[in-house]
């Protein structure tokens, strides 16, 4: 039986059938084409321009999150970025949560596993970009910026507080004191739990404000959309070499899909399961056992949306087996500045990343995993190549 | 048979296989797959079953019945959840079902979705299917499940390409 097929991949084609396929775009846009019939020095194919086309446009607009009240509001985001370097939320005093998510490294530590008051099983994972996510962490425990905030907070290994000390920390010093009464309208109450999850959803208006800038990739991208040869024609040939792989053989897109570069969910990619020598992380399996007991989700009592808008996912996410060992799939903008990599921070460098792909272990994936992942068997060319493509997705390329 | 697809053809014995698909152990899975195209380029559906859903509304027919289906995005997006408003029309002579079940596959990935779907009755055969989302682009399986006067399972199902 034959299937109509949509975005089939297929062989590259030259350089002129890619170069038409730019052209027929913009004429399916109803869009001028652009200059002259220059060539478009690519061997992206015809059913690889709206893939790429798909990771854009950057930015994406800001949307504020309905489940805060405070969302989006600028005394709340002064309030929240007070909060954020603010030691004295810890249990010792000594701990913000800039001191390991730093703006020098894309809101991430450089440390393979985040160290708090003490050492935690993954890498800190960077905060450009992380409003208007559906999950949150490495395992998505938490369905809300708010949410996912208030955990470090009270997490022993992290910052160690609790309801009392965060919301009396935030009492007791008159700068936190005259920060939440701009934010939320009256002082701090009496009730510890409502305080500090007010503190979280400051924190989390400030981070969302946290989003990168535009990079040589997304004025490829856009030229391309538009039909425009001549602007495309100047981004590099290895990056485009690179992002041909990334949208065709490699198949990176399919998860890395989307203007952030990722699907949002998670995947088993085949990283080793264990934190420690015998003890397993679990995962995204952990992450929506927690999630689904958490009485800070969603469908709790302190989403602030009466019609709870945003709790689809929550309402809907289903515990499979298949879940465990795996982590969510990170976005790819500025990635420069977060190294080291992958959700145990295992990987050094980008070029290790990319070796996993090449050579990982397919027995090992396809026991009980997704049949997607084979290895690419990567040369070492194919590879530059593909650092050149990531590296445009820097707002500073890093080379 | 939707307007640009094709159905299985279903002799009895095949039909009868397929009820027995979620009956016991003893029977031999077979899917019943009306195969067609959705998404970017949706058929219009024929007149009769899921008329209401609008001339964009997909069908897939069967001697089980009939589902016409309408996702409420079209085309379907990835990795954003999208709801399907349903009507069934079973074979003559067999009741309205009290209730149909909606799931989506992954098949030459070998998972589903990362997502159960809720599905609420609208009356006059028709649903409302709530909580889906295709978090891959690629080739997915749409599938509507019943049960027949008999307590057999009833199962269409309609490939889609997503991307």
């Amino acid at each position: 039986v034959s299937l109509p097929r949509i975005g089939a991949i297929r062989p590259a084609r030259s350089t002129a059938a890619a170069c038409g396929a730019v052209l027929a775009l913009a004429l399916a846009l109803g869009l001028p084409a652009a200059g002259p019939a220059e060539p478009l020095p690519s061997s992206l194919t015809d059913a690889q321009i709206p893939r790429i086309v798909a990771l854009g446009p950057w930015p994406p607009p800001a949307v504020p999150d309905p489940s805060n009240r405070v969302a989006g509001l600028p005394a709340a985001v002064a309030f929240g970025q007070r909060l954020f370097n603010e030691p004295a939320l810890s249990a010792n005093g000594r701990i913000a949560c800039a001191s390991c998510h730093q703006a020098a490294r894309g809101f991430s530590d450089g440390l393979a596993r985040g160290q708090g008051l003490q050492r935690g099983d993954r890498n800190t994972p960077g905060l450009l970009n992380v409003g208007g996510q559906r999950w949150f962490g490495w395992d998505g425990a938490n369905d809300s910026l708010w949410a996912q905030s208030l955990r470090p907070l009270l997490d022993a290994r992290e910052m160690g507080g609790s309801l009392g000390s965060v919301s009396q920390a935030v009492r007791a010093t008159p700068a936190l004191r005259d920060g939440y009464r701009a934010a939320f309208g009256e002082p701090p109450g009496v009730d510890d739990e409502r305080v500090a999850v007010d503190a979280a959803k400051a924190l989390a208006a400030y981070q969302a404000t946290l989003r990168s800038g535009r990079t040589p990739f997304d004025q490829f991208r856009d030229a391309v959309a538009r039909g425009d040869r001549a602007a495309a024609a100047g981004y590099p040939p290895a990056a485009q070499r690179g992002l041909a792989i990334f949208v065709g053989k490699g198949r990176c897109w399919v998860c890395h899909g989307g203007p952030g570069l990722s699907n949002g969910e998670f995947h088993d990619i085949g990283r080793p399961h264990f934190a420690e020598a015998g003890r397993v992380d679990p995962g995204r399996h952990g992450g929506i056992r927690k999630l689904q007991s958490s009485r800070y989700n969603l469908l709790g009592p302190f989403n602030d949306d009466p019609a709870r808008a945003t709790a689809t996912s929550t309402r809907h996410v289903s515990l499979e087996h298949r879940h465990w060992g795996e982590f969510k799939v990170p976005g790819l903008r500025n990635l420069a500045l977060t190294a080291p990599y992958f959700h145990d921070g295992s990987a050094a460098t980008l070029r290790d990343v990319l070796r996993h792909y090449s050579e990982l272990n397919e027995e090992r994936l396809h026991v009980d995993g997704e049949r997607l992942l084979v290895p690419l068997r990567l040369s070492d060319a194919e590879i530059d190549d593909l650092l050149a493509f990531l590296d445009t997705l820097n707002e500073a390329p890093a080379r | 048979v939707s307007a640009h697809g094709r159905s299985a053809a279903l002799t009895p014995e095949r039909e009868r296989r397929a009820g027995c698909l979620m009956s016991g152990p003893a029977c031999a899975p077979l899917l019943l797959v009306a195969l067609g195209l959705a998404g970017f380029a949706p058929a219009a559906a024929a007149p009769g079953c899921g008329a209401a859903l609008g001339a964009s509304a997909q069908r897939i027919e069967a001697p089980a019945g009939q589902i016409a289906w309408r996702a409420t995005t079209s085309p379907i997006p990835v990795s954003r959840h999208f709801a399907l408003d349903i009507e069934l029309c079973p074979a003559a002579g067999q009741p309205m079902p009290a209730a149909i079940g909606v799931d989506a596959t992954m098949p030459e990935h070998r998972h589903g979705m990362n997502y159960k779907a809720s599905v609420t009755p609208a009356g006059s055969g028709r649903w409302r299917a709530e909580g889906l989302l295709f978090h891959m682009p690629g080739r997915w399986e749409l599938v509507f499940e019943w049960r027949d006067a008999a307590g057999m399972t009833r199962r269409l199902a309609q490939r889609l390409d997503v991307e």
